[in-house]
C-alpha cells in the first residue's frame, strides 16, 4: 500500500502521522529474559506488533521508528531510561508514541506508562499504551495516561492494538475521548456529572424491580475489587508469644540505608531492634509521600511503639518483642508490589517463628 | 373493616406572586400581604425582623445564606402543621393538605461575620439559589416562584436559638401562604392511600414488597440541642423506626439545621417514596418506610443497622429495599453496613447514592464499602463537580464582607452542592456521575 | 493489603490504622482505630507520659485483637 498511496496523501497535503512504537526485548525480537538488561536501540519501520499497528493506522499514519529497551535496563533506572528513550524518539520527530501493549507484564508495563506519561509531558505528543487489568502499572500510571485494558496474553494482540491507535487518532485530532466503557481503556479517576432522561428515584425502583424477577441488570456505580481471607488462628497464649512490629508509615533509618521508596515502594527493610529499649528520633528519619510526618520524627514510638512492646515484654505480658521489625511505604497503593513484599515479610516471620504481628499504617 | 391512611393533596398550580394588600390566591397569582406576614414572623421575640422578598424563575437574582427551602404547603382538614415545630403536637399524614405548586419558600440566614462559614469555599455567601443561568438550569429551586424570608436574631439571642427561630420563620411562612387557599377549588388533587402493611392486601400477593430505609440525619453534621426534626424534637440518638409514609411527606420530619442535598421541600416531595407509591399496586406492593440515623459511634451505627433491617424483614415483611443516605463519608458506611445486614437476613438492597471519586487504592472505587451483595447501586451523581455560575444583578439576603473573595453578585466558580436543589440525596434530580 | 498476606500464611495480624469502618469493609479483619493519620499511636497534645499510657491502650487492643479466633 505504502508508497503510492502516501505520496498520494503527501501531494494533497494530507498529514500522514509519524508514530514511534516502543517494544521491550522480547516483543523486539532481540531475546528473552536473558536480554531483559539491554539498552535501547532504534530499528526503523515497525517491528513485530507494529506490523499490527501499521495496519491499524492504514494511511493515516506511518510508523517511522521502533525502540526496543530491555524489561530490567529500564526498570532499574526509570527515570534516566525515559529521558534515553525520549532523546531517542525525539530525533523522528513523532507525532504520537505507542507503547506495548505490555498485557501482564509488571516491568514492561511501568516501562510503557513512564514513557508514556514522560512523552506526553515532556514532548507534548499523544502517547497511549495498553495493559492487562492486573498489571501493576495500571493503577501507578492511569490516572496520567491513557491505558487500553487488554487481556493478559498476547492472543488478541490486534484487537488491542487497533484499539490503542483509535484513541491515538482521536488524540491527536484534538478529539474528544469517549467514556472509558466505550474506549476500551481504564477509568483515569475522573467522575463526570451527567443528566440522565429519568430521575434517581424512578431509575433505583425501576432496577429493584429488574432484579427481584431475576432479569438482567447494570449497577450504575462499578464495584471494588474484592479478596477476602480467612482470619488465622487467634494467639492462644499471649504470654509465650512473640510479636513483631511492621510498618507502612516508612519509617527507616537515617539516611533511608536500603533506599526504600516514597511511593509504590518495591522493597522493605528489616532493621534491628536489639538491645534498644526505645527508637531515638535522631536515628530515624520517615520516607512516605501520603502523610506529615512531624509528629512520627518526634517520637518514632508513635508509628512503631517498641517503647511499649519492651514495656510489656519485661511485665510477660507477651514472651518476647521479635528483635527486627520490619518497614515499607504505603503510599500509592500497588496490588503486585504490597502483595509481594508482604508475602516476603511473612514468610520470614513465620520462619523465624513469630506468632502475631501488629502492623500500623497511616 | 380496612383501615386507610389516605393523605389528599388539593394542588394550586401558581404562576406568579406580588405582593398586595391582601394574602390570597386568584387566577393562579399569589398575593402575599408583606407586613402581615412580618408582623406574624416578628412575634417570634428570638428575632429582632424578618425581611420579605419575592424572586421569580429568569431573574438575574441569586439568593445568598441559603439554610433551606419549604413547599407552602397546610392542613386545611385533619391534622397539625409541622407538629411540635409550630406549636402542638398531633398526627399528620391523613386529610386534606393545600400545596401550593410552583412556589417555594426559601430561609435565608443573616449570618454573622464570626460565624463558622457555612460552605467552606464560599465563606462570604454560603449556599445558593440563582434564577437564571446555569444554576437555575440544574436546581429545582430556580424554576419556583420563591418567597425569601431573611430573619434576623434579636440582641442576645444565642446562635442555636436563632438558628431554630430561623427555620420555624420559614415554615410558618409556608403554611401562612397556602392558608391563602383554604376554602378554594384546587387545581388538581394527588392521593396517597396506603393501608396498614400487615397482611397482603388483597390482589397483591404476587408482587415483590417492597421497602424504604431512610436515612434522614447525618452522623457527621453537628446537632443543634433541641431543633425540631422529628415530631417536633430532636432526633439524633434514636433507634431506627417505622413511619407511614404519608408522615414522612406531610410535616413529620424537618430537615435539621445542616444538610447536603436535602430540604424540607424534597421531603415534602419525596421522590422515592412518591415512585413507589406510583408503582404500587401495580408492579410492587409498598410495605412501608423505616427511619434511621446515621451515627458518628461505630456501637450505635451497628445497633441502627441491626434494627433497621429486622424492621424491614420481620416487621414489613419486604422482599426488596431501598437506601439512601444523608450527608457523606460517614453516612455512606452506616447505610453500607445496613444494606449488608439486610442481604444477611435475605432482603435484597437497592442503593441510590451521591459518590466521589476515591483516592483509595486505585481501581475504579468511587464507593467507600465493599459488600459483595451489594451490586445494585444507582449513582446520584457527584457533588463535587465544579460550576461556574454568572454574575447577577440582584442578590436576597446578607453577605458577609471579606477582604478577599468573589462578591456575592458576581461570577462564582464553585462545587455542585453549593447550589441548592440541584444535589439531591433521595433522588430526585437526573444527576448520574460516570467514570471517565 | 500487607495484613492478607500476613494472615494467610497463619500470623495474625492486628492492623492499627485510621480509616476503620472503610477497612472493615474491604476485606481486612482484625482492625484497631488509630489516633490519627500523623499519630498512629500518639498524641502530641498529651504529656509524654500520659501519651504513652495511650500509646499502651491501643497496643493492648491490638494484643487482644490478636487473640481472636474466628468462629
Amino acid at each position: 500500500m505504502q508508497g503510492h498511496a502516501k505520496q498520494e496523501n503527501r501531494k494533497m497535503g494530507a498529514e500522514v502521522l509519524r508514530i514511534v512504537q516502543y517494544l521491550n526485548q522480547f516483543f523486539g525480537g532481540i531475546g528473552g529474559e536473558d536480554k531483559a538488561h539491554v539498552g535501547p536501540q532504534v530499528k526503523s519501520g515497525p517491528v513485530g506488533p507494529g506490523r499490527a499497528v501499521q495496519e491499524a493506522l492504514g494511511e493515516r499514519g506511518e510508523v517511522v521508528a521502533t525502540i526496543i529497551c530491555g524489561d530490567n535496563y529500564f526498570a532499574e533506572r526509570i527515570e534516566d531510561a525515559t529521558a534515553e528513550v525520549i532523546n531517542l524518539l525525539r530525533f523522528y520527530q513523532p507525532d504520537a508514541v505507542i507503547a506495548g501493549p505490555a498485557f501482564d507484564a509488571g516491568r514492561y508495563g511501568i516501562a510503557c506508562g513512564a514513557l508514556c506519561k514522560g512523552v506526553k509531558d515532556q514532548l507534548g505528543v499523544p502517547a497511549v499504551t495498553g495493559m492487562f487489568r492486573e498489571n501493576p502499572a495500571v493503577d501507578l500510571f492511569r490516572k496520567h495516561v491513557y491505558i487500553i485494558e487488554t487481556e493478559d496474553s498476547a492472543r488478541r494482540m490486534s484487537e488491542a492494538v487497533s484499539q490503542m491507535v483509535k484513541i491515538v487518532l482521536k488524540l491527536v485530532g484534538k478529539e474528544k475521548i469517549g467514556k472509558p466503557s466505550v474506549e476500551g481503556y481504564f477509568s483515569q479517576g475522573y467522575l463526570e456529572n451527567e443528566i440522565s432522561d429519568r430521575p434517581g428515584a424512578e431509575r433505583v425502583v425501576s432496577m429493584l424491580l429488574a432484579k427481584l424477577h431475576g432479569q438482567s441488570f447494570k449497577s450504575e456505580v462499578s464495584l471494588p475489587k474484592y479478596d477476602r481471607v480467612e482470619l488465622a488462628p487467634g494467639i492462644k497464649d499471649l504470654r509465650s508469644a512473640t510479636i513483631a512490629l511492621v510498618t507502612d508509615g516508612g519509617l527507616v533509618p537515617k539516611g533511608n540505608p536500603d533506599r526504600i521508596e516514597d511511593r509504590a515502594a518495591t522493597r522493605f527493610g528489616v532493621y534491628s531492634l536489639e538491645g534498644k529499649d526505645a527508637l531515638d528520633p535522631n536515628d530515624y528519619e520517615v520516607n512516605h509521600v501520603g502523610y506529615t510526618p512531624v509528629f512520627v520524627l518526634q517520637d518514632p514510638h508513635r508509628l512503631v511503639p517498641v517503647d511499649v512492646m519492651r514495656d510489656l515484654e519485661k511485665e510477660g505480658v507477651i514472651k518476647k518483642l521479635h528483635e527486627k521489625f520490619y518497614s515499607t511505604t504505603g503510599a500509592v497503593n500497588i496490588v503486585e508490589n504490597v502483595k509481594k513484599m508482604g508475602q516476603a515479610i511473612a514468610k520470614e516471620l513465620k520462619n523465624e517463628g513469630v506468632s502475631g504481628v501488629i502492623l500500623t499504617s497511616t | 373493616m380496612e383501615v386507610h391512611v389516605r393523605l389528599q393533596l388539593d394542588i394550586f398550580n401558581i404562576k406568579d406572586i406580588q405582593f398586595a394588600g391582601r394574602t390570597a390566591i386568584k387566577d393562579g397569582v399569589l398575593y402575599v400581604d408583606r407586613s402581615e406576614l412580618q408582623e406574624f414572623l416578628g412575634e417570634d421575640k428570638r428575632l429582632s425582623q424578618v425581611d420579605v422578598d419575592l424572586t421569580h424563575p429568569g431573574e438575574k437574582c441569586r439568593i445568598i445564606q441559603v439554610t433551606d427551602v419549604v413547599e407552602p404547603r397546610a392542613k386545611t382538614n385533619g391534622g397539625v402543621d409541622f407538629p411540635g415545630a409550630l406549636g402542638k403536637i398531633g398526627t399528620v399524614g391523613q386529610g386534606n393538605t393545600c400545596v401550593l405548586r410552583g412556589t417555594s419558600v426559601v430561609i435565608s440566614e443573616h449570618r454573622r461575620a464570626r460565624d463558622a462559614p457555612m460552605e467552606p469555599s464560599l465563606p462570604g455567601h454560603g449556599a445558593v439559589i440563582d434564577m437564571s443561568g446555569t444554576g437555575a438550569a440544574l436546581s429545582v429551586y430556580g424554576k419556583t416562584h420563591n418567597v425569601v424570608v431573611v430573619p434576623r436574631s434579636a440582641n442576645g439571642i444565642g446562635l442555636h436559638d436563632y438558628r431554630i427561630a430561623l427555620k420555624i420563620a420559614g415554615l410558618k411562612t409556608a403554611v401562612y401562604l397556602a392558608q391563602a387557599g383554604k376554602g378554594l377549588k384546587p387545581d388538581e388533587i394527588e392521593v396517597y392511600d396506603l393501608p396498614p402493611s400487615s397482611g397482603t392486601p388483597k390482589g397483591l400477593e404476587g408482587l415483590p414488597k417492597v421497602a424504604y430505609i431512610f436515612q434522614f440525619i447525618s452522623g457527621q453534621f453537628e446537632s443543634i440541642p433541641g431543633y425540631p426534626i422529628l415530631y417536633g424534637c430532636g432526633a439524633e440518638r434514636i433507634a431506627p423506626t417505622i413511619l407511614h409514609p404519608n408522615e414522612v411527606l406531610d410535616g413529620a420530619i424537618v430537615t435539621p439545621y445542616r444538610t447536603m442535598g436535602m430540604e424540607v421541600f424534597g421531603l415534602q416531595n419525596h421522590s422515592i417514596i412518591k415512585e413507589l407509591y406510583r408503582r404500587h399496586g401495580k408492579d410492587l406492593c409498598f410495605v412501608g418506610v423505616v427511619i434511621t440515623v446515621a451515627h458518628d459511634i461505630e456501637q450505635e451505627n451497628e445497633r441502627a443497622a441491626t434494627m433497621a433491617a429486622n424492621l424491614v424483614k420481620w416487621t414489613l415483611g419486604a422482599e426488596g429495599v431501598i437506601l439512601t443516605k444523608s450527608g457523606g463519608g460517614i453516612d455512606e458506611v452506616a447505610m453500607a453496613l445496613t444494606a449488608q445486614r439486610c442481604e444477611e437476613l435475605g432482603v435484597r438492597t437497592f442503593l441510590a447514592l451521591v459518590h466521589y471519586p476515591t483516592m483509595l487504592s486505585g481501581g475504579d472505587n468511587t464507593t467507600l464499602f465493599n459488600v459483595p451483595e451489594v451490586d445494585a447501586i444507582v449513582s446520584l451523581g457527584t457533588p463535587h463537580a465544579r460550576i461556574t455560575l454568572p454574575p447577577v444583578e440582584r442578590v436576597i439576603g446578607k453577605p458577609i464582607d471579606l477582604e478577599e473573595g468573589p462578591l456575592a453578585s458576581g461570577e462564582i466558580k464553585t462545587t455542585l452542592h453549593t447550589v441548592r436543589g440541584v444535589i439531591s440525596q433521595i433522588g430526585s434530580s437526573g444527576l448520574i456521575a460516570v467514570q471517565s | 493489603m500487607l495484613a492478607k498476606e500476613l494472615e494467610r500464611v497463619g500470623l495474625p495480624t492486628a492492623q492499627v490504622c485510621t480509616l476503620t469502618p472503610v477497612a472493615l469493609m474491604v476485606g481486612s479483619n482484625r482492625i484497631v482505630p488509630a489516633s490519627s493519620v500523623v499519630h498512629p499511636l500518639g498524641d502530641p497534645h498529651r504529656d509524654p507520659k500520659a501519651e504513652k499510657i495511650f500509646r499502651r491502650g491501643i497496643v493492648e487492643e491490638a494484643l487482644r485483637a490478636l487473640q481472636l479466633r474466628d468462629d
